[in-house]
């Protein structure tokens, strides 16, 4: 957020709407319209004066109605623009009442009553609409009794009252009487696959079961002593990655139930308050009452309620379900219905964050087709930096992370003791350093206190380092002069309930902290020239999607297929949900743009060996050498082969889903199966899936696949039961499928973990399949003519080994490429150059692969559209005269950053290459003489944070 | 890189949130001019909203 009110090329206009949309891609006329501050944001430094003498108080829309706010306000502490706003509804002022207030108290002159607002005029070539979704409102089911009973809450108001900045600064108490609720209930799919009019929309809200997972394992941190949680639910629908193992992770919570079922309705116990759910237990049939002490509804996402009026100026349409209507033809999740407008996120449907994510990095990487890059910025302007030559003269700052920290520590005596270490010049806390206000405050102390050193006592570095380090470099601080030390994490997180001692243990952490800035030195990012091709590995429907958005972007792609030809997956398809596009039309479609385009394509071409660093890859293939300066692997996933599960390999007629896909594709009216027409076919889902020995994530893909096929049969006169643990099916029009197969006829049974279907035959053929029947508790026999089994995805292991051990991308515990962070960052890991597209880190469908490889294209463009590249300068170097050139830092080095050259003497030295180094250090703890130094962790700052801590102890 | 055809166009990202800003700094680190038009006041979105993310727990903002 701060990042892009801060960038440079982004130009952020808040309070603002788009009213109108002439021209055409390439060229569009935009029109916005930017409503009335009445608050200068020149002027407006955000000090919040104004809202402390503002008189009105009313109720704060950021915490859902649960908090209060001013007239004058900022949405929430840190928001970006951190400008004011005057909501005028409310405001005192008005042509006969004149309150003035915050005009009087504001000592900058920021404050406008006769704001009017203005139109800008905006030549774009492209639109990217990114404008999200609305929350179900709950109150439009009256049975529930939400807005009516005081127990009963949303999601998102649980999600406010857990957070440490909420109303409730994150204590979990029950609206009616502040008590802490010992039983507390979720109903799941409030708003959605709703049934009737009233109920919601019919689709799948995707993100909500998910979400309830995480606030049961919250609600445990923030209340230890719930005695209860109860969740009641028709499916558990975690699909995506990470999100079986986080799942499972939920059902060791000993309080904590997951209960099949949807209740009917709510009623409240008039004395108590207490909420009294309704529900007929979907595995045992039995109706109950159960009383809680507080009930949330999981309330689904709805299309919003702006679409239509946006939609309108854009000229696009809106789907059945009001999201923008998405233009089928390219498969792709991104295109709509004119030409240069690109939808993603939630505004296309509902999407969890990391598809938002992607979808949000490739619609951009479409975008770019139409517009044009800025000039690139020969010479960064000379800054003057702050002169580090003489004493340290250190800032500490610290933060509470609203009560994140200082709920539990005592900030107060964190700010004496700091006070008391020597060289420390000045000490302030702040609520949040990250905000934008926070950030200006240590850039303004910096200057006023001619700081040379910058120690933040908050959270983690591993999200928020960048930030402090972009604003000490902005007022001429060098960024490594900068120390971050982790007292949420390390103190108040784990050490919530002995406050003491975790401000005792800040305190240390300060002192160590202190120490090693000390001895901090300045360090200077080297620029490399980058290579501006790119690689692209693997032919299948993320890989041609990557190279050949690329190739639009007139860079020099090269793409290899290890197989004879391009398609992968597609190949073996027939029809693609949802749209039930031909999969031999899209990949026929694809491979002609590839031909037709400027790419360098080959087929049965493998990789040999890969060398170099972001910029700069050396690539040897079995077909010739190139030279690139980044890589997407999109090398895709294989399906699950079965072992001896449900009689697989034993019984002629258990067949995977592919070979029936195969079947089907072959197949024209009526559907034969090795020549004859079968009256049963029965699913079993989950094969190889979700299951901790094999693959314990979910496949996701396998649901939707198994409701195209089962439907397919159900059409031809085929009986077709699906045995299932949940059906999940997430994603575009699946939930909506799911509903048309049972309505054609086919038959879901579901089974459990503990006892799984098992299938009997003789003869070589499968007779019958035997599931126990859940509800009724008992043994359901089916004849069958086949059985078909979903087999889940798996790693393609030998290509993922490999590249793996070239590239050293680190693979999950399933076995798939690690992305660098599963919310944030889908595409890209942790080795810079190399991002994944598709499968080859999680299983998906057809459309999140196609929209994983736009969005890989984008992070490519990035980095190649640049003539140079910035290296990391945290990284080891050797003292050459030390080396006595013994060779075992090449041996341990695992990014082959060390080598032994010759030196001008004739003596032989250990050398690192800076672009290849990732300062891990170890070489520098190995090295047996000391000649490595790990250059912002020497042996000197280190040693310094432990004598800090030691001293006085021993 | 030979730089390329049409006006000097940027690109129009409408809404602010996670998405949207994602779209926006992908956009703007391959030198591309970008309009971030959000309704609400502020950026953020409903993920600002939110405590933390699942399945990594890391902090919302």
């Amino acid at each position: 957020m701060l990042d892009a009110g801060r960038h440079p090329n982004i130009e952020v206009l808040t309070n603002s709407e788009l009213i109108e949309l002439g021209g055409s891609a390439g060229n569009f006329r935009a029109k916005v319209w930017r409503r009335p501050r009445y608050v200068n944001e020149e002027l407006c430094t955000g000090c919040g004066q104004c809202a402390e003498d503002c008189p009105v108080v009313v109720p704060n829309e950021f915490e859902v109605g649960m908090g209060a706010r001013k007239a004058i306000y900022s949405p929430f502490a840190q928001a970006v623009p951190n400008t004011y706003i005057i909501d005028r509804e409310n405001c005192l002022n008005s042509d006969f009442l004149v309150c003035n207030n915050c005009q009087k108290s504001c000592d900058r002159d920021a404050i406008n009553y006769d704001d009017s607002g203005k139109v800008v005029d905006i030549n774009v070539g492209a639109v990217i609409v990114a404008t999200g979704f609305d929350v179900y409102d709950a109150s439009a089911i009256p049975s529930y009794g939400y807005g009516l009973y005081h127990n009963v809450l949303t999601n998102m108001e649980l999600e406010r009252v857990l957070n440490a900045t909420g109303p409730t600064q994150g204590h979990i108490v029950r609206p009616s009487d502040h008590k802490v609720p010992r039983k507390i209930a979720f109903i799941q799919c409030v708003g959605s696959r709703g049934e009737g009019k009233e109920a919601g929309c019919q689709y799948c809200s995707r993100f909500c079961c998910m979400n309830t997972v995480k606030d049961c394992l919250l609600i445990k941190q923030h209340a230890p002593d719930i005695e209860e949680v109860l969740v009641f639910y028709i499916d558990i629908r975690a699909a995506g990655k990470g999100f079986e193992d986080f799942y499972r992770r939920s059902q060791e919570m000993p309080e904590l139930k997951y209960i099949r079922g949807r209740p009917s309705k709510i009623l409240e116990d008039p004395e108590t308050h207490d909420p009294i759910i309704f529900v007929e237990d979907g595995e045992t049939g039995k109706v109950s009452r159960i009383k809680v002490d507080m009930a949330v509804l999981a309330s689904g996402a709805v299309s919003a309620e702006s679409n239509s009026r946006l939609a309108d100026v854009l000229g696009i349409e809106l789907d059945e379900n009001g999201f923008f209507e998405i233009d089928t033809k390219y498969g792709s999740p991104l295109h709509t219905l004119r030409e240069g407008v690109y939808v993603c996120g939630c505004a296309a449907g509902v999407n969890d964050i990391s598809d938002s994510v992607a979808q949000g990095s490739g619609a951009a990487a479409e975008a770019e087709r139409f517009a044009t890059r800025l000039p690139e910025e020969k010479e960064p302007k000379e800054k003057k930096e702050i002169d580090t030559s003489g004493p340290p003269r250190v800032g500490v700052f610290l933060c509470h992370c609203g009560i994140n920290i200082a709920g539990v520590l005592d900030i107060e005596a964190l700010k004496e003791h700091a006070k008391s270490i020597p060289n420390v010049v000045h000490v302030e806390d702040n609520l949040f350093l990250c905000s934008d206000e926070g950030q200006r405050m240590v850039q303004e102390r910096i200057s006023e206190h001619k700081l040379n050193r910058v120690v933040a006592a908050a959270c983690t570095p591993r999200t928020h380092e960048p930030i402090f380090r972009e604003s000490c470099d902005q007022v001429g601080l060098n960024p490594y002069l900068f120390e971050m030390v982790n007292v949420r994490d390390q103190c108040s997180w784990v050490h919530t309930t002995t406050p003491d001692k975790a401000t005792a243990k800040a305190k240390d952490l300060i002192k160590m902290g202190v120490a090693r800035s000390k001895h901090l030195q300045p360090l200077y990012k080297n620029s490399i020239p980058v290579n501006q091709s790119v690689l692209v590995i693997g032919g299948g429907v993320a890989g041609m999607c990557a190279a050949l958005e690329l190739e639009a972007q007139g860079l020099k792609v090269y793409l290899i297929e290890k197989e004879g030809r391009l398609g992968g997956i597609l190949n073996d398809l027939t029809r693609v949900y949802p749209a039930n596009l031909s999969a031999f039309e899209l990949s026929r479609a694809l491979m002609e743009k590839v031909e037709a385009s400027r790419i360098e394509a080959t087929a049965s071409t493998e990789i040999n060996s890969i060398r170099g660093f972001v910029g700069n890859f050396d690539v040897a293939t079995t077909n010739g050498n190139l030279k690139v300066g980044a890589i997407v692997i999109a090398t895709g996933a294989h399906i699950y082969k079965p072992g001896d599960e449900f009689g697989y390999g034993q019984f002629d007629n258990v067949i995977t889903n592919q070979e029936l896909e195969n079947i089907l594709h072959d197949s024209r009216d009526k559907i034969k199966i090795k020549g004859e027409t079968p009256e049963t076919v029965v699913f079993v889902q989950c094969v190889g899936s979700r299951d901790p020995e094999k693959n314990s994530g979910c496949s996701r893909y396998c649901c939707p696949t198994t409701i195209k096929q089962a439907i397919r049969l159900r059409e031809s006169g085929v009986n077709v039961a699906v045995l299932h643990r949940d059906m999940r099916t997430v994603g575009a029009q699946a939930e909506e499928q799911y509903r048309r197969a049972r309505e054609l006829g086919v038959k879901f049974i579901r089974y459990n973990d503990e006892r799984l279907p098992e299938v009997f035959g003789d003869g070589g053929r499968a007779r019958t399949v035997e599931i126990l029947e859940l509800a009724l508790q008992r043994i359901l026999q089916v004849d069958v003519d086949y059985v078909v089994l979903a087999a889940g995805m798996v790693p393609n292991e030998a290509t993922t080994a490999k590249l793996h051990d070239i590239l050293k991308v680190p693979r999950d515990a399933d076995g798939f490429f690690m992305e660098r962070h599963a919310k944030l960052g889908p595409v890209e890991t942790t080795i810079e150059g190399v991002f994944v597209a598709g499968c080859v880190s999680g299983p998906k469908d057809i459309a999140d692969s196609i929209a994983q490889g736009s969005a890989a294209a984008a992070k490519v463009a990035s980095i190649i559209c640049k003539e140079t590249v910035e290296l990391e300068p945290t990284t080891c170097t050797v003292d050459q005269s030390l080396c006595r050139a013994c060779g075992q830092c090449v041996e341990i080095c695992e990014y082959h950053g060390p080598s032994l050259v010759e030196l001008a003497d004739g003596r032989r030295a250990a050398k690192i290459n800076q672009a290849l180094c990732k300062g891990c250090g170890t070489c520098a703890s190995w090295c047996p003489t000391g000649a490595i130094v790990a250059l912002h962790f020497t042996d000197e700052q280190i040693d310094s944070m432990m004598e800090a801590l030691l001293a006085g102890v021993v | 890189m030979t730089p390329r055809k049409r006006n000097d166009n940027g690109v129009l990202v409408l809404g602010g949130g996670i998405t949207g800003i994602q779209a926006a700094l992908d956009l703007a680190n391959s030198r591309t001019k970008v309009y971030l038009v959000e309704k609400s006041p502020s950026l953020g979105g409903r993920m600002a909203q939110l405590d933390k993310t699942f399945p990594t727990m890391d902090c919302s903002i």
